[in-house]
């Protein structure tokens, strides 16, 4: 276990290296100026000129380097012990200003939110896309398991086949049709829920939203683990030491269901906590899944950056999670 | 058993963790969706309108406009009163004494050096102000900004080393030293302030209703800018502009402010005109998806959509019309009485179809010409030949194109300015649309039937509906004048440097005015004006542009104008008009007054009075009888003498203009989403 934890630790930063140089190749060759708003007034050209050079825009090894330097902290380590820090922090104390903050891990600034940091960015919108993704695929497991597990104790019922149909409507609906839907019925006309306020309301729908394919995909898993197991011979043992059905159903074969499912909730959850951009849209969830989107649009380099940046790192260390979790709970697996 | 719930588990335990401790804020008085997140508050780089309309609430400038009056009158605003020199150079503010900074709750006196700090960083190039070019009408301005940039350059091309670095220090203190001696901005006393212009500007005072002309607070903003002690360059930290720091002289402050979540603002207890605000606190939550905009308000969660942009707009816009169709009599009774159109609304049976609002705005859809000689890939430009733009522009059905195409009510236009939003403007008449004279004119030019024509292309970015109007205007050019069309759709970031490399032959365009003088929209047409994408360059407009800058008698120069529009409108044409846009809202007129049907569509959301809630006068506000367009006045003579008034007397600008603070932005609303 120890060592496969070391190991994976070891491969991160070379991992996320090559996500780093794959994402701001591409981004970079994005055309369009990341200093050009969409619309609007443009700058003087001396002013962008200034500007791509204040951020080393107009060079990609420089920024190549600069922003790692910057991003992962070497900078700051580095300015602390040159005293560069020290050096800059007493400057503007000569002329009677607050010392600049300076973070360990610096993203940069947004250049399409200018007021705001890309650190300030994800902290913000990174615990929501983590709720929303954990909230989903709770629903998922609680509607795919129990969806499953009906079916498999009468296959082939009318029972099976709705939850079978719903399923596949589940899987094949785009977000964005189930979501204005969602949103109609339950937000506009019967009013249970608030309309594009996060909170534990307004949670509900989006997460619902999202869950859908989830547990879709999870009824199918649970469905098919269930039929296999409950033709299997421990199952008739159990049977005839005389238990009651909904103990062996629930206890024995579930168990044993349940695994294949836990496997998959691993890059299930990873998935559904990337957030989804359409389900963030259309409930103004105000979580990360937009920046991917906008980010690339708008060409801020920054954001894209850090976003894919923190997005790899997060996603690397919630599988090694996983991984260890699935071990701790089926010994069996090495 | 119990180890297979341990993940389950998990993923409840994070639930709970992060949403039951994110509560949700209370109701507002007021909520609206903006047109967009705000991207910054900071007074001086904003140029976004959702930005502009918000610092509009939190700063307060020397002046502003009443945007409930039909001539947007000039208000006084920090300052209680000002004096015009004879010669029309020299404006001198006199300061209240009750204009209060809100910091943290401790009023501290709004004074002139607060301004010229500001003004000051509206002018310095460090600040990468999307409006500099604003403050060189001021003595000097020009001037001051070219000598730093010119500095910042020397010393950027140095050498590294201990000289760079010693002349980078000692910069700042030069700059100060520049900059009192160069600029005519002048903090006389704390209460007086003194500006001189270049020249006699009829509209000055409007653009210091303008928001990027408002102050900042200076102990604040100064702690995040540093001399950049290795380049010279003032290094401006964004942060001061977060709820927990930022201080504000405006009718309200900033609560707070959760990106992508919700700007929230709430009354300014040491505002000095208090009494006149009839809300407590607004709420601004963060929407951008256009038909859960209208599902939210129709929850009730929202009381003002400020821009409607699903594509079934036009079936919305429809559904009023039918509402006023149904009450045609009484409808036509009240429209005759010149009731402002929301007013109507009120005094007509309750409907829920009420709640759409339809105003024109202050802004042009058009299409470009590239007029250089050469096209990018080398071949001979026809449009270079103003008799083949002129064809084009008569062969374009717009009343098919506003009608059919859009459909939310625009008007078609052949002038670049919105007819009727300037006071004292007489617009040309335009070209029509006349496909027999088009025809002549093109056989006139060399190509009879359009035969030898090139292929002409549409650019136009993909979004928004442009690509319907693109089909339009296609169709009209193949059927009138015989020559190929093809379309050119790109994505915006691509359409974007296309324009600006003048890779095109014929683009989509749009333009906004930021305030009220016909050179917010003619200024299009210099030829080294940022964003003259055509490369027009006429002499003849150079030569009338100029002569209406150095007239001073108003109605004079309002007919050089108007003659200077008359030659892009009816003679050169780089560019065909084709319809005035309109803004689109979602608001009940029985529940939220106070939102200007004023062509010039600037919101000052501080005027807002919601009805019925026992605060304020609750009787609506809205403009008065025969607003709408605003009326056409000969312009006054400017007074020889100055001209001083009291507190609180509505003030009019020498020659009636108005201004507003709208944003240049091609408008989201009306050209659709952005990206």
């Amino acid at each position: 276990m120890i060592g496969l934890i070391t190991r994976r630790l070891l491969q991160l930063p070379l991992i996320v290296g090559v996500i780093y140089t794959l994402t701001l190749t591409l981004a970079w060759a994005v055309p369009g100026n990341p200093i050009d708003n969409p619309e609007g007034r443009r700058p003087p050209a001396a002013v962008v000129e200034a500007m791509l050079r204040q951020y080393n825009l107009d060079s990609f090894p420089r920024f190549y380097l600069s922003y790692l330097d910057n991003a992962t902290g070497t900078k700051w380590v580095r300015d602390q012990v040159t005293g560069r820090a020290a050096e800059r922090a007493a400057a503007a104390a000569e002329v009677g200003q607050a010392v600049p903050i300076r973070r360990v891990f610096d993203l940069g600034p947004s250049l399409q939110y200018e007021d705001w940091g890309v650190n300030q960015i994800i902290q913000d919108a990174l615990p929501v896309s983590i709720a929303l993704g954990a909230m989903a695929m709770l629903i998922a497991v609680i509607i795919g398991v129990g969806a499953g597990v009906v079916g498999a104790v009468r296959p082939n019922s009318v029972a099976d086949i709705s939850t079978l149909a719903v399923a596949l409507i589940g899987i094949s609906l785009p977000s964005f049709v189930v979501g204005t839907t969602l949103l109609l019925v339950f937000s506009v006309w019967l009013g249970w829920f608030p309309v594009g306020q996060w909170g534990l309301r307004g949670a509900v729908l989006p997460a619902i939203t999202l869950s859908l394919p989830f547990a879709a995909y999870i009824a199918r898993l649970t469905r098919m683990g269930m039929l296999e197991h409950l033709g299997a011979d421990f199952i008739r043992t159990a049977r005839a030491k005389g238990l009651p059905e909904s103990r062996v159903v629930l206890k024995h074969a579930l168990k044993n269901a349940f695994l294949p499912v836990l496997s998959y909730m691993g890059p299930a959850t990873a998935m559904a906590m990337t957030g989804s951009f359409v389900v963030e849209r259309v409930f103004t969830v105000p979580g990360i899944g937009q920046h991917f989107v906008n980010a690339v649009l708008n060409k801020d380099l920054f954001l894209i950056m850090g976003v894919v940046l923190v997005y790899s790192t997060m996603l690397i260390l919630f599988n090694l999670t996983v991984d260890v979790l699935y071990r701790w709970v089926d010994p069996r697996i090495e | 058993m119990g180890r297979l719930f341990v993940p389950i588990g998990l993923l409840a335990a994070i639930v709970i963790a992060i949403i039951a401790t994110d509560r949700p804020s209370p109701r507002a008085d007021f909520t609206f969706i903006n047109r967009g997140d705000v991207a910054t508050l900071d007074v001086q780089k904003a140029s976004w309108m959702q930005d502009l309309r918000v610092i509009r609430m939190l700063f307060e400038g020397l002046v502003k406009n009443d945007v409930l009056d039909s001539d947007y009158t000039i208000l006084p605003g920090v300052a209680e009163r000002w004096e015009i020199s004879e010669d029309g150079l020299t404006y001198t503010f006199h300061l209240r004494a009750d204009a209060f900074w809100n910091v943290h709750g401790k009023p501290v006196a709004v004074t002139a050096h607060d301004f010229a700090y500001a003004w000051r960083r509206g002018i310095l190039p460090d600040t990468a102000s999307d409006y500099a070019g604003q403050f060189h009408l001021i003595r000097g301005g020009r001037a001051f900004y070219d000598w730093r940039t010119q500095q910042l350059d020397e010393i950027a091309a140095m050498p590294s080393g201990a000289a760079r670095s010693d002349r980078a220090r000692a910069l700042w203190a030069l700059t100060e030293l520049k900059f009192n001696e160069m600029v005519g901005i002048r903090a006389v006393d704390d209460r007086t302030f003194r500006v001189e212009l270049e020249r006699p500007t009829a509209y000055f005072l409007d653009l210091c209703a303008f928001a990027v002309f408002y102050p900042v607070y200076p102990p604040l903003v100064r702690q995040y800018e540093l001399p950049d002690p290795a380049t010279g360059r003032l290094d401006q930290q964004p942060g001061w502009t977060m709820a927990e720091t930022i201080v504000c002289n405006g009718p309200f402050r900033l609560d707070s402010w959760r990106f992508k979540r919700e700007v929230r603002l709430e009354k300014n207890a040491l505002y000095w005109d208090r009494d006149s605000i009839a809300i407590d606190s607004v709420s601004i939550p963060s929407n951008e998806d256009p038909n859960a905009q209208v599902l939210a308000f129709k929850s009730g969660a929202i009381d003002w959509v400020s821009d409607v942009s699903t594509p079934y707009r036009r079936f919305i816009v429809a559904d009023k019309l039918a509402y006023y169709a149904e009450h045609r009599e009484q409808y036509e009774e009240l429209l005759a009485q010149g009731l402002d159109p929301v007013e109507i609304d009120r005094r007509l049976p309750p409907d829920p179809r009420q709640n759409i609002h339809t105003f024109p705005a202050f802004g042009t859809y058009f299409l470009n010409f590239n007029c250089l000689p050469k096209l990018v890939d080398g071949r001979d430009n026809p449009f270079a030949d103003p008799r083949i733009r002129r064809a084009f522009a008569m062969s374009v059905d717009k009343e098919r194109i506003a009608t059919k195409v859009r459909g939310t009510g625009e008007r078609i236009a052949n002038t670049l300015i919105p007819r009727n939003s300037i006071a004292g403007y007489e617009s040309p008449a335009g070209l029509p649309y006349d496909p027999d004279a088009a025809r002549k004119l093109l056989a006139e030019a060399g190509y009879p039937g359009g035969r030898g024509f090139i292929t002409v292309e549409i650019l136009f970015n993909k979004d928004a509906g442009h690509d319907l109007i693109a089909q339009a205007a296609a169709k009209d050019w193949q059927e009138n004048l015989g020559v190929p069309v093809l379309l050119a759709q790109k994505e915006i970031k691509v359409f974007r440097n296309d324009l600006k490399n003048q890779n095109f032959m014929i683009s989509r365009a749009g333009w906004f005015g930021d305030y009220g003088d016909p050179t917010t929209f003619l200024d299009l047409n210099r030829c080294d004006d940022g964003n003259n994408d055509r490369k027009y360059c006429s002499p003849r407009y150079e030569e009338l542009m100029d002569r209406a800058a150095s007239e001073t008698d108003p109605a004079k120069r309002m007919a050089i104008l108007a003659d200077a529009e008359r030659l892009v409108v009816e003679e050169d044409l780089p560019f065909i008009p084709i319809f005035q846009y309109v803004q689109v809202y979602l608001f009940d007129p029985h529940k939220v007054s106070g939102i200007s049907s004023h062509p010039r569509q600037q919101q000052d959301l501080f005027r807002i009075d919601m009805l019925g809630d026992g605060k304020g006068s609750d009787i609506p506000r809205g403009l008065p009888p025969g607003g709408g367009d605003v009326k056409r006045k000969p312009p006054e003579q400017q007074s020889a003498k100055p001209a001083e008034q009291s507190i609180r007397s509505r003030l009019r600008p020498p020659d009636l203009m108005i201004c507003r603070s709208a944003n240049v932005l091609l408008s989201r609303a009306a050209i659709g989403g952005r990206a």
